[in-house]
């Protein structure tokens, strides 16, 4: 019986090709959806997880989620460095640093923060070391420039025309190990240093102008720059500048939301970037409604082809299976070939279909963290296995329509046509 | 006389086969008896009611009236399932254009049936590669796609005779063959049915076939119009 499946197969293989070619695109564009819009909601989450509590000036709290955990470039309020002085200094904060970012250098952003951030937010070093001076700056683990590379910023990105700080030159001294969020695409320099190239802080002003010549007695700037040995303090009880965001580790949970609560309202927000995530995901229902119908769609698309398919299969295999039955098969026999041949290249296509749903999916996946820097979780879960099973379970019954209608006719009528 | 268990005879009684939008019934029999053993040629013009007759008898039809005795029980009683399974045992079928399945050897062309009833013991592969070389056929492995119209209908025959069946009933086994090759096929159709002893009834517009028959039965608008045998036809 397999034999015969096989020849006949064989012989129609440009036929069966197609059929499992369809089957297995129709259940790829669902599968590769489903798993994307999942990876997405799971690496975003991720990419959140370090971020307790997010503290910055009145405004958009997605938009301050976005900067600090996605780092996407976009112009926030600053909120007072009385802020983060405050934050400092408060009893239910186990550290509290600083996050500015506007600069960029060769399509990665730059970052300033502090080393208790970098220290908490990932496992170590890949190679080399933390910045120690103001002049020195560490990579994410996904930038591509080598240790004591010279990192020249630029304000803004080159894209939107932005120009070099001209004569502020960070020097690499380490490398992070990967952290799957999009810190990974970020280069991280001292906090205080963004605000000296940008003239702020400056609360020792002369000092710094004299460093500031003695190094750089070439250069006919009016600009701000960096002192790039000078020793980098990371006490902010006073004086800081403005600041976008700023990350708050609290004590315990339950400071956690007191501090959410103390830092609500007034001139500043406090948010907590999973709990903005999931509203944002509750926001963009729509989007998530159009993923879903995309789903649908492929999911309908996946029946169209099952029905098709069997209902081509019934014209090609009515003669077939009236010669079977007028030479002498058993109706079992012929009924099983009958389902079988079919069920065969459905499960066939349904089965590649999978495969190709999670190629396409980890390959859209990489191509969103090189992008991103946000690693997606792009797998099979339980509920796919459960997609799985009633697929091929639906196939199996479709497939039993043809053995089913060829009983229903006799071979005579069959013969003929 | 004792007559092998093998051989059939057939008994039908008020056969009316209608078809929707027909005004007439495409075949009317009203009393028909074939003898076990016989070997009967039907003829008739194109629309006669041949290929009806012979489905019906066979069982491929179920679509009238009237009853069809194969050695006394009616298979027009039968249920679907066990019509095929009476044909299966019974009949070997040969019909116009083949039916066989590309793909597949001549050999197990021959076999496909049997097997998928699963009777195919080895005297049964022993008795298939003997029918394909009596039918004249020395590669039994080619593939059936590969071989010529006559060599087709030569496997076909052997398939019919695989089981022994008790008759052969053939539907214008000759017509798609050129008349060289079909005289061949025709020969030896008669041949392995009376090397068979089956009972044989043959549709066929063949003169030189149709003389070679005991009895001519000649079909006109779905009635028996002539019921002849061979004496009587040879001049
Ligand atoms: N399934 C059917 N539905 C309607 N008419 C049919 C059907 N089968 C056969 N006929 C008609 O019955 C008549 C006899 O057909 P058939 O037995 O095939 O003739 P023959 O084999 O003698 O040429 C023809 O007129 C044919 O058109
Ligand atoms: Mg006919």
């Amino acid at each position: 019986m397999i034999g015969f499946i096989l020849a006949d197969l064989r012989r129609l293989w440009a036929g069966a090709a197609v059929v499992i070619l369809l089957v297995a695109l129709a259940t790829a564009l669902g599968v590769t959806v489903t798993l994307q819009e999942r990876a997405l909601r799971l690496g975003s989450a991720r990419a959140a997880d370090k971020f307790d509590l997010v503290v910055g000036a009145a405004g958009s709290e997605t938009q301050l989620v976005l900067s600090s955990v996605f780092l996407q470039p976009a112009p926030l309020p600053l909120a007072s460095g009385d802020v983060l002085a405050k934050l400092s200094a408060d009893p239910r904060v186990a550290w509290a640093a600083p996050i500015g970012f506007g600069d960029s250098f060769s399509g990665y952003p730059l970052v300033g923060t502090t080393r208790t951030l970098i220290a908490s937010m990932v496992d170590g070093f890949a190679e080399g070391r933390i910045f120690e001076k103001e002049g020195e700056a560490v990579l994410g683990a996904a930038v591509r420039l080598p240790l004591g590379a010279e990192i020249k910023p630029m304000h803004g990105t080159a894209e939107t025309g932005g120009e070099t700080h001209a004569g502020v030159v960070y020097r690499v001294t380490g490398r992070l190990k990967p952290t799957g969020t999009p810190w990974d695409r970020a280069i991280l320099v001292p906090i205080q240093a963004v605000w000296h190239i940008h003239g702020l802080g400056h609360h020792e002003d002369h000092d710094d102008e004299d460093h500031h010549d003695e190094h750089h007695t070439d250069s006919d700037h009016e600009h701000h720059g960096i002192d790039i040995d000078a020793p980098i303090v990371e006490d902010f009880a006073a004086n800081a500048p403005g600041i976008p965001a700023i990350l708050v580790k609290p004590k315990s949970i339950a400071d956690a939301y007191r501090l959410r609560q103390a830092y609500r309202g007034g001139n500043t927000v406090a948010v907590f970037p999973a709990e903005v995530l999931t509203n944002l995901y509750a926001t963009l229902g729509d989007a998530k409604l159009v993923l879903s119908a995309v789903a649908a769609g492929s999911q309908a698309l996946v029946a169209a082809a099952l029905i098709l398919v069997t209902v081509t299969h019934v014209g090609q295999r009515r003669r077939q299976i009236g010669a079977l039955r007028a030479f002498g098969a058993p109706r079992f026999a012929v009924f099983a070939i009958a389902w079988f041949e079919l069920f065969l290249m459905v499960a066939v296509g349904v089965l590649f279909g999978f495969l190709i749903g999670l190629v396409a999916a980890r390959w859209i996946a990489d191509i969103f963290t090189v992008q991103s820097g946000i690693v997606l979780p792009v797998g099979f879960g339980k509920e796919d296995l459960r997609t799985l099973l009633l697929l091929l379970s639906t196939a199996a019954l479709l497939s039993a329509v043809p053995a089913v209608l060829a009983y229903r006719q006799s071979p005579a009528k069959a013969l003929r046509s | 006389m004792t007559l092998p268990e093998t051989m059939l005879s057939l008994e039908v009684s008020d056969l009316s086969v209608s078809f929707a939008g027909l005004t007439s019934p495409v075949l009317a029999i009203g009393h028909l008896t074939i003898a076990a053993g016989e070997r009967v040629a039907v003829t008739g013009g194109s629309g006669s009611g041949k290929s009806t007759f012979i489905n019906m008898i066979t069982g491929l039809d179920r679509a009238g009236t009237g009853s069809i005795r194969w050695n006394g029980s009616d298979i027009t009683r039968l249920s679907e399932t066990a019509r095929d399974r009476w044909r299966a045992g019974h009949v070997g079928l040969v019909m116009q254009d083949f039916h066989l399945f590309p793909g597949l050897s001549a050999v197990d062309n021959v076999l496909l049936p049997a097997r998928l009833a699963r009777v195919a013991d080895s005297a049964m592969i022993d008795r298939a590669h003997q029918l394909l070389s009596s039918v004249g056929l020395v590669r039994p492995g080619q593939k059936i796609e590969t071989m010529s119209r006559g060599e087709m209908q030569r496997v076909a025959i052997a398939r019919a005779l695989l089981r022994q069946p008790g008759v052969i009933i053939a539907d214008e086994p000759t017509a798609s063959l050129d008349s060289s090759s079909g005289e061949a096929v025709a020969t030896l159709l008669l041949d392995m049915a009376a090397a068979a002893k089956s009972t044989l009834i043959v549709v066929s517009h063949d003169p030189s076939l149709i003389g070679r028959l005991d009895r001519r039965l000649t079909l006109s608008a779905g009635r028996i119009t002539a019921d002849t045998a061979a004496k009587e036809q040879t001049r």
